[in-house]
Order: C-alpha cells, then structure tokens, then sequence
C-alpha cells in the first residue's frame, strides 16, 4: 500500500515537473515532430532516386535475389557501360548541351529585352500586354503545335521550290530557335518576369543621370541594366538551359530525328534489344532491363545534378525573385 | 511664361510619346512572336476545328465540316474520352493535394530549423533534374511507389462508389512521390509569401491568447490566399505538360494519323484548351480575394491584432512626448 503511494507520488511529481516544464517540452516536441516530417518528406521525394541509384549498380543476381532491397551485393559498372554504349553517351551529351545552350542564349536575350521595357518605360496597352505574358503561360502548348508546325511546313515546301531541293526546316534546330528568339520557348513567360521584376528594383534615377548625359536607350539597356544583372543574367540562362534540356514535346514535332540525351533515354529499350539482340532472349527480358534502364536515367540526369548543385541557391532565388507572390 | 510652360509640356508630351515607341521597339521581337506563335497560332487552331484539312501542293486546303470534328473526337474516338477523363481526374485529385502539401511543407520550413537550405535543396530538386521521359522511367521501375494502397479498406470501399475516382486516387497514392515533386516551386512562392506577412500581426495574436491553429486559419490562410491562386494556376498549367496527362502525347500523336488528320487534332486541342480554361476559372473563383481585400474585411482575430498594434504606437508616441 504503502509503495503504492510511493509510486503514486513519483509521478504525480513527474507530471508537476512536466507541467512547470511543458513550454520548453512543447518546443522541443514541436521541433521534432518536424524534424520528423520533414526527414521522412525527403525520404518519400528522394525515393525513386535512391531506387535509381541502388538498381544502377546491381549486377544480374542481385536483381533477382529477393534479399537484396537497396544496397547490391556484387556492385558492378557493368550497366553503366552498356547505358552509355547504347545512349551514344558523349555524341547524344554534346547534341543535348550545344542546342540547349542555342535556345538559352536566345530566350535569356529576348526575356531581358522584354522585361526591360516592361519594367522601364509606361507605354499605352501596358496592362493588357502584361495579361498577355500569363495567358502566353497558361495556353497549353498542344493548342499552338498544328499552326505552328503547317507554318513551317508551308515555308519549308515553297523553299524546296524556289530555293533549292536541299531546303529544310524540319529536322534543324531553326524552328525551334525562331521560337527562342522571339519569346515563345519553353516558359518563356517566367524567364520574362524574372527580369521584369529584377528590373524593376533599379533605380530610376541611374537612368535619369544617364539620360541627361546624352544615353540612348540602348546605351542605357546595356551600360546600366545588363551590367547591374549580370547574376540575373546567369539564372534565366541556366534555367532556359534546363528547361529546354528536358523538352522533348515540342522537338518530337519540329525536330525528331535530333538525338538528345532525354530523347535517347525515351528510345533506351528499342535501342537497347537492337543492340544486343540476344541480350533479350535469355529470358527474364524486363527485370534484366532495370538495371541498364536505371543506369541509363542516371547518365542522363547527371549533368542536370552538376548544374544544380553548382547554382542552386541562385535557382532558389530566382524563383523567388519572379515576384509573382506580390503583385 | 505661358510659352515656357507649353515648350515644357510639349516636351514631356514628347518624351512621353517617345517613351512609348522606345517601349515597342523593345518589345517587338517578342510581340512578332506573340502573334505569330501563340495568339495567332490560338485562333487558326480555333478555325481549324471545325475543317477537314488536306495537304495540297503547297499549303493546305480546307473543307469545312461544321462541328463533325467535335463530335468525332467526344462520341466516337473512345481513347479520347478516356484520356479527357483520366485528365480531368489528375487535375482534380493532384491540384488540391500539391497546393496543399506545398502550403504545409513552406509553414514547417519558414521555422528557424537547421539545415533549413539542406530540405530546400532537396525540394526544389525535381524542378531541375526531371523530364518526362526520366519520370517515365522512373514510374516503370517502380520507383514511385512506396506501398500498395490497394488492399486498404477505405480504398475498397471508395471502389464500391466510383471505379473511375477509385482509380484516380490510386494513382494519386501509387504516385505520391510525384505529387511532391510538383511541389518545387509552389513551396519557394508561399515561403515567399509567407515571409512578407507581418510578425507583429503574430505577436499581437499571441498576446490576445489564440492558439497556434487559430493564428494559422484567421491570419495566414487569408493573407496567403493570393499566393494560393498562382500556385493552383501553376500547378495546373505543370501536371499537363507531363506524362501522367495521356492527352497531351495522344494529340500530338494524332498530328501525325492520317484517319483523322489535322482537323481532329485541332479539336483534341481545343477541347483540351477549354479543359484546361475551365480549371483555371474554377481556381480564380475558389481563391480569389481581390474584391474583398479592397474593402478590407478583416477577421475578429486580425482587427484586434490592429487595435492593439494601434494602441502600442499611440503609448509610444505618448512616451516620446512626455519625454520631450
């Protein structure tokens, strides 16, 4: 009986303790809760990468042995040199890089221009051009494809006639770059209010000064913005880069035949059986596969995650920066 | 003097007209192309629509079929139907769980916790490194799907009502890793959002007792509401443009199907367009607050939160008066 009380006493002591405690137990609970779910969230989004990654390097047995879930047991590079083989590793990687680059330049160009004048000057229909930017945004592109594509169809067929037999649009990277170059590539409408809103932070009075000194506004486009944003500059660029890196929608119109390391990566299972035919026919054709196809997807991806993890504080802001939220 | 002040607004007039013709000629390369590949190309897909269209020698030749393209694609084509409804469901099950998921994930991340940059890091992750053809491999290996939700008995009796939302859902739960991936950027824009709320509207809160769930309800979800429509309109433009959206693939496929030809495709588009249109609307009408926050309608919570604020400025001002 009497141990009972003892007991008793003990934890009613203990809830005392806990109650003259409980902010800082809250707290402390609080912050691991969310560390908990914050922990288990990244789990869940770095999921199919950590699969990706542990079936990349498993060797034939390992993917059959039930045992094995994440870490492979005889870890082999094996897949990787079979993926590269099959996607043309380097030709496709070069293929991908120079024409993403084409198409980034040319959107980074046109996306300042118009955020520039959209940020410095007012000018009649202002507003409705602006709406037009976010309706450019939210038209799906499938409903532009079939005009788009008669257009140069058309040109390509009266070039053919009149120009030379050789004349092509289709299957080169000048349709595409027409789109660039004239803000209508792959959201091209976030790159323009990046810059629009980054823009619109300078000052006005730097243009005044230069004004009255005698500055076109050309001269004030390139003296003052360009070189006040240069950091803006390399955001818009390497997102358009990315962007267009990962477009396959539109190019499978307009250019279907160019091999980019994610087109590659979409063919990696026709490729694959002609390549090694008999590959196939040793039975257990899709789990063999995996391997190679999750080797394949980290080849593919591997650029992208040197890039993001060179810049991804400024890819962060850059998104923070469209400004968006505000306004 | 009358001459001097009208040589002055001759002037402005002029810089003023001047500015608007530097304006265009920065803006022309994108206006050309705003006519010729997006509003232009809007209206012919319109026409074209309601057209048999048949290659000629050079350029196209056009019958017009009033609205049998229409019909084909919503009787007759049942893989079109079938997409358009497996669209419609992503869209309604997808939208509402990411806005949602993206708001709850930038609440825990706007806290001062350590290696705050570290989950930022891993959550805008997705932005950059996945494509479509990376996600298609991805889903095809099983690397989206955690558990099997499917003997779960919720799930079995949602079944028992609708086989279609059934399925929805399914892959929203199969697929849940990819829910979060669409959440890079919304989670950047509402800790945007979140961080030009006023902490003094928090404190005074505080001070006046309500809780940490009140706070969140009175004071965050109205503030955030903006925030809230652009990420809905974002989200719903993305999820299109990716691979778990069969309809986006099925019309360009169906440029190049010489049974229905250019005219069908056109329809698939714009049926599509609307689709998407609609979406957008039901999103300006669920979170638009632009009416209401001209008149300023504040909740219990907030008004007090201000009276207080304003009683605070005037003891101060008090103060420094006394002082002085």
């Amino acid at each position: 009986m009497n141990k009972l009380k003892e007991i008793f006493g003990q934890i009613v002591k203990f809830f005392k303790f806990a109650y003259r405690k409980r902010r800082r137990i809250e707290r402390v609970l609080g912050q691991l809760v969310i560390y908990a779910l914050l922990i288990t969230i990244s789990y869940v989004f770095l999921f199919p990468l950590i699969k990706m990654v542990s079936l990349a390097f498993m060797a034939q047995g390992d993917l059959i042995d039930p045992e094995i879930d994440y870490l492979p047991k005889n870890p082999t590079l094996a897949n990787f040199k079979a993926a590269l083989i099959v996607l043309e590793g380097f030709k496709s990687f070069w293929g991908s890089f120079w024409v993403s680059s084409v198409y980034a330049i040319a959107q980074t160009v046109v996306s300042a221009i118009t955020g520039f004048a959209f940020a410095r000057y007012r000018f009649r229909g202002k507003n409705f051009l602006f709406l037009l930017i976010i309706v450019s945004f939210v038209l799906p592109v499938p409903v532009m494809l079939i005009p788009r594509m008669m257009m140069f169809q058309t040109v390509q067929s009266w070039g053919v006639q009149n120009i030379s037999m050789e004349f092509r649009l289709f299957g080169t990277i000048i349709p595409q770059f027409l789109m660039s170059i004239l803000g209508q590539g792959v959201n091209s409408a976030i790159l323009i209010l990046i810059f629009y809103n980054f823009f619109k932070m300078i000052p006005n009075v730097l243009y005044e000064a230069a004004r009255i000194d005698g500055a076109s506004p050309l001269a004030q486009f390139w003296h003052i913005t360009i070189k006040i944003s240069v950091s803006t500059i390399i955001v818009v660029f390497l997102f358009s880069f990315v962007w267009n890196w990962n477009e396959t929608y539109v190019t499978g119109v307009f250019n279907g035949s160019f091999q980019s390391l994610p087109s590659k990566l979409a063919a990696f299972e026709t490729d694959f059986r002609s390549a090694a035919p008999d590959g196939a026919s040793t039975g257990g054709v899709n789990r063999v596969n995996e391997a190679y196809r999750m080797a394949a997807t980290l080849i593919s991806m591997i650029p992208l995650f040197i890039i993001y993890f060179a810049a991804q504080k400024q890819f962060i802001e850059g998104i923070e920066s469209t400004g968006i939220t505000g306004e | 003097m009358s001459v001097k002040s009208d040589r002055k607004l001759m002037k402005q007039l002029q810089r003023g007209n001047n500015q608007s013709l530097v304006a265009y000629l920065f803006l022309l390369p994108w206006l050309i192309g705003l006519v010729l590949f997006t509003v232009g190309p809007f209206l012919v897909t319109f026409y074209l629509s309601f057209n048999i269209v048949d290659e000629g020698g050079l350029g196209y030749v056009l019958t017009n079929v009033g609205f049998e393209n229409y019909v084909k694609a919503l009787l007759e084509n049942i893989a079109f139907r079938e997409n358009l409804i497996s669209f419609v469901l992503v869209e309604i099950t997808y939208v509402p769980a990411i806005v949602i998921f993206s708001f709850i994930l930038a609440i825990l991340l706007n806290r001062k916790i350590k290696f705050r940059s570290g989950f930022r890091t891993i959550f805008f992750l997705p932005v950059i490194v996945l494509s479509s053809t990376v996600m298609e491999q991805l889903m095809s290996a099983g690397g989206t799907r955690l558990s099997d939700f499917r003997d779960n008995i919720i799930f079995k009796t949602t079944m028992q009502y609708s086989i279609q939302f059934s399925r929805a859902l399914l892959s929203l739960f199969d697929n849940f890793t990819m829910v979060l991936w669409f959440t890079g950027i919304p989670i950047i824009l509402f800790i945007n959002g979140l961080q030009k709320i006023n902490s003094q509207l928090y404190e005074a809160a505080k001070i006046d007792g309500a809780t940490t769930w009140q706070t969140l309800w009175k004071i965050t979800v109205p503030i955030i509401k903006p925030t809230a429509l652009i990420v809905a309109i974002f989200t719903i433009v993305q999820i299109g443009m990716y691979n778990i959206n069969p309809l986006y693939y099925q019309i360009r496929d169906s440029i190049y199907n010489p049974a229905g030809g250019l005219g069908i495709a056109s329809a698939f588009s714009w049926i599509y367009t609307i689709v998407v249109l609609i979406f957008v609307a039901a999103a300006l009408l669920l979170l638009n607050s632009r009416d209401k926050s001209k008149e300023i309608k504040l909740t219990s919570i907030q008004r007090r939160a201000f009276e207080q604020l304003k009683a605070r400025r005037d003891a101060t001002l008090e103060e420094v008066t006394d002082v002085e």
